[in-house]
């Protein structure tokens, strides 16, 4: 079977959307709504050909991929599937949905199209990791986004703090790297071939098993590192905390889905056909193991933090346990369970740490304290905050319960001692409501101090920062002073201090609610305020209404199964 | 025509693993950790060459484990660049090397 070239668009727009901003960047076109506005096209046309092609939108213009493909098995190193679609069309939104809210950042120089074009190759790995077929270009893959995310992390090279990320982002990442290549040479000497197939048939017998259970061994290690599974998750907290924020939000929502599409394809394969027969519990109990391991230490350190994105990155850890758990149980339930828990992790993720990008272009510090009394200052995107965590913690009528309820079932549907994984699930979300409600209680119930609102805006060790003599009349995305701030202090300054001061925090005075609205909305910028109100409304509708979703995972799941031989 | 047997190849190739592995846990500067882990890529490389010259060859599907080995050199050249530009800009901000003093993001 021949893949027709067309098949490639939602890759074709990646790659061209990454060319065309580094061209607009010799050119010297380095607005952020021309350049910004591109990517958002692009990735809006090829989320649209990819919903095509999964038959969720009626309009097919963009629907490339012929539906003969989907059935057609691994075509070379390609492999088109409906489990690799829905997948596509998860990462394509954490992009879009970054890119559509950063265009609410402010403008720099050069920085604006180094942050999109390196934004859309990171994109291009994560779409063709959802297509590999082949060990090798799957790594590959895997490796284009790394490199980007590397490079993307440190964008703002003058911010030690980012810099510092990025060096641990790099340093962990180009070793697990190494080591995921490593365990495919014993994989490729036991089978004789890097195909992901052939990883569903028996191994060799005597040393040939030996070696690709000690390559299936390192791959784990090696993508684990990717996904912040427990033992190997240390970079990732400081990583999402020194980086700029809607970079940290697209590593979350983004990149980590990616390490997991990349070990449902690796090992669920090999876990429900080869070793079933045979060592069939030395996977099991590992990736069972790493679930169990990586939600409750994710939970346990989230507990403790007094930072907001420390929280959210240790929050996302666990999260990562619970999508484990898909993969531990490798049952259609399990996989569509991890699909759905998917779609609710790039909502909730990305939301919250646009949220709290927002927060801290508005000058808010980074201390959970600091973010008292928002609910009355804020009330729009607060809420949706709040919806966020909700569905963080697993709170009915979220899409966060569904994807929950439907992976914790299928651990107790799958016979065996699975079920332990589903209690240690429920009881680490019971767990998790504890540092949610937190922060909704300070949001909600703690009134800020009357007096002195601006002074608790202002860290000292970076209040010399901010440009006091800003026009106050400015609307913050259009301050060009804002991105040297941001480029030349912590990611936490208050880059858009000046703007937020001369708009005196009166939360209790200012009863009219328009006026309010118009404030929250001019401040934090329309694209961020939409993206943010976006994520809490499609959890909110698809927690109510999850059965379109369902249909669509289960679809997916049951025909990755049935494509195993 | 004689050629090295396998035994000695993975020998070499888990040596490698070993020593570039030792490396990254017991070095404190950035540039030795990246040789470390250039090494631990090498014994990736030497033994995608190994498996390949006994392997069942083309037939069994996939790619030829020596283009592989000629893919990962070529990777770890990007993944290096990366990494030196890194070096750069982390030498000229701080002045410093040792990944031990980046404690910034330490709370």
């Amino acid at each position: 079977m021949i893949v027709p070239i067309s098949a490639y668009l939602p890759e074709a727009l990646a790659l061209a959307g990454a060319l065309l901003t580094f061209l607009m960047d010799a050119a010297g076109v380095r607005q952020r709504s021309v350049v910004g506005g591109f990517s958002v096209l692009f990735y809006s046309l090829a989320l649209l050909s990819v919903l095509g092609d999964l038959s969720v939108v009626p309009f097919t213009l963009f629907a490339t991929v012929p539906s003969s493909l989907l059935s057609a098995g691994a075509v070379g190193p390609i492999q088109f599937t409906p489990l690799g679609l829905l997948w596509q069309a998860i990462l394509l939104s954490a992009a879009l949905l970054v890119a559509f809210a950063s265009l609410s950042e402010a403008e720099g120089d050069r920085e604006v199209p180094i942050f999109y074009g390196l934004l859309a190759l990171a994109t291009l790995g994560m779409l063709l990791v959802t297509l590999s077929a082949d060990l090798i270009f799957l790594l590959l893959s895997v490796e284009i986004t790394g490199i980007s995310t590397y490079v993307l992390v440190a964008y703002a090279r003058k911010d030690p703090r980012a810099l510092e990320a990025s060096m641990k982002f790099y340093l962990i990442g180009a070793l697990s790297t190494a080591i995921s290549f490593f365990g495919a040479s014993l994989i490729y000497g036991a089978y004789g071939s890097t195909a992901l197939a052939r990883l569903a048939d028996i191994p060799p017998g005597g040393n040939g098993t030996q070696m690709a259970l000690v390559g299936l061994g390192l791959l784990m290690v090696g993508l684990g590192f990717k996904v912040t599974a427990v033992p190997f998750h240390m970079w990732a907290v400081d990583v999402y905390d020194g980086a700029p924020d809607h970079v940290s939000a697209f590593l979350a929502a983004g990149s980590k889905k990616m390490g997991i599409f990349a070990m449902i394809v690796v090992f669920v394969a090999a876990e429900d056909v080869v070793y079933t027969a045979s060592s069939a519990w030395a996977l099991y109990v590992a990736l069972g193991g790493l679930a169990l391991v990586t939600m409750t230490v994710g939970n346990i350190l989230a507990l403790q933090q007094r930072t907001m994105k420390r929280m959210l990155a240790y929050s996302s850890i666990s999260q990562a346990g619970y999508l484990l758990i898909g993969l531990a149980v490798a049952s259609p339930a399990g996989l569509a369970g991890a699909t759905i828990q998917a779609v609710a992790h790039v909502l909730m993720k990305g939301g919250a740490f646009l949220f709290v990008a927002a927060m801290a272009t508005l000058g808010i510090g980074s201390r959970i304290e600091d973010y008292r009394g928002l609910g009355h200052s804020h009330p729009v995107t607060t809420a949706s905050f709040a919806v966020l965590l909700l569905s963080l913690a697993g709170i009915p009528l979220t899409l966060g319960f569904v994807g929950k309820f439907y992976l914790f079932a299928s651990a107790v549907e799958k016979p065996g001692l699975f079920v332990v994984l589903a209690i240690a699930g429920l009881l680490n979300s019971a767990a998790s409501v504890f540092y949610y409600a937190r922060v909704l209680r300070i949001m909600y119930m703690v009134e800020p101090p009357a007096e002195a609102t601006s002074e608790r805006r202002w860290t000292p060790a970076v209040a010399h920062l901010a440009d006091p003599g800003n026009d106050p009349s400015a609307p913050p995305s259009s301050a060009p002073s804002a991105a040297v701030a941001v480029g030349e202090s912590t990611p936490r300054a208050p880059a858009k201090e000046a703007a937020r001061s001369l708009d005196p925090i009166t939360p209790l005075s200012r009863s009219n609610l328009g006026m309010r609205l118009r404030d929250e909305v001019r401040t934090i910028g329309i694209a961020r305020w939409t993206a943010i109100v976006l994520c809490a409304a499609l959890t909110i509708i698809l927690g109510i209404y999850p059965t379109p979703l369902i249909d669509l995972a289960n679809h997916a799941a049951n025909s990755f199964f049935s494509g195993l031989p | 025509m004689t050629t090295i047997p396998l035994v000695d190849l993975l020998s070499l190739s888990g040596a490698l693993f070993a020593l570039g592995l030792f490396g990254v846990l017991t070095r404190r500067n950035f540039i030795l950790i990246l040789i470390s882990v250039e090494v631990i890529m090498n014994a990736a490389i030497l033994n995608f060459v190994a498996f390949s010259l006994f392997s069942p060859g083309p037939a069994a599907g996939g790619i030829p484990g020596q283009s592989i080995a000629v893919i990962l050199i070529g990777l770890a050249a990007t993944e290096v660049a990366v990494g030196l530009a890194i070096v750069l800009a982390l030498n000229r901000l701080r002045g410093t090397l040792n990944v031990a003093e980046a404690i910034q993001l330490k709370l």
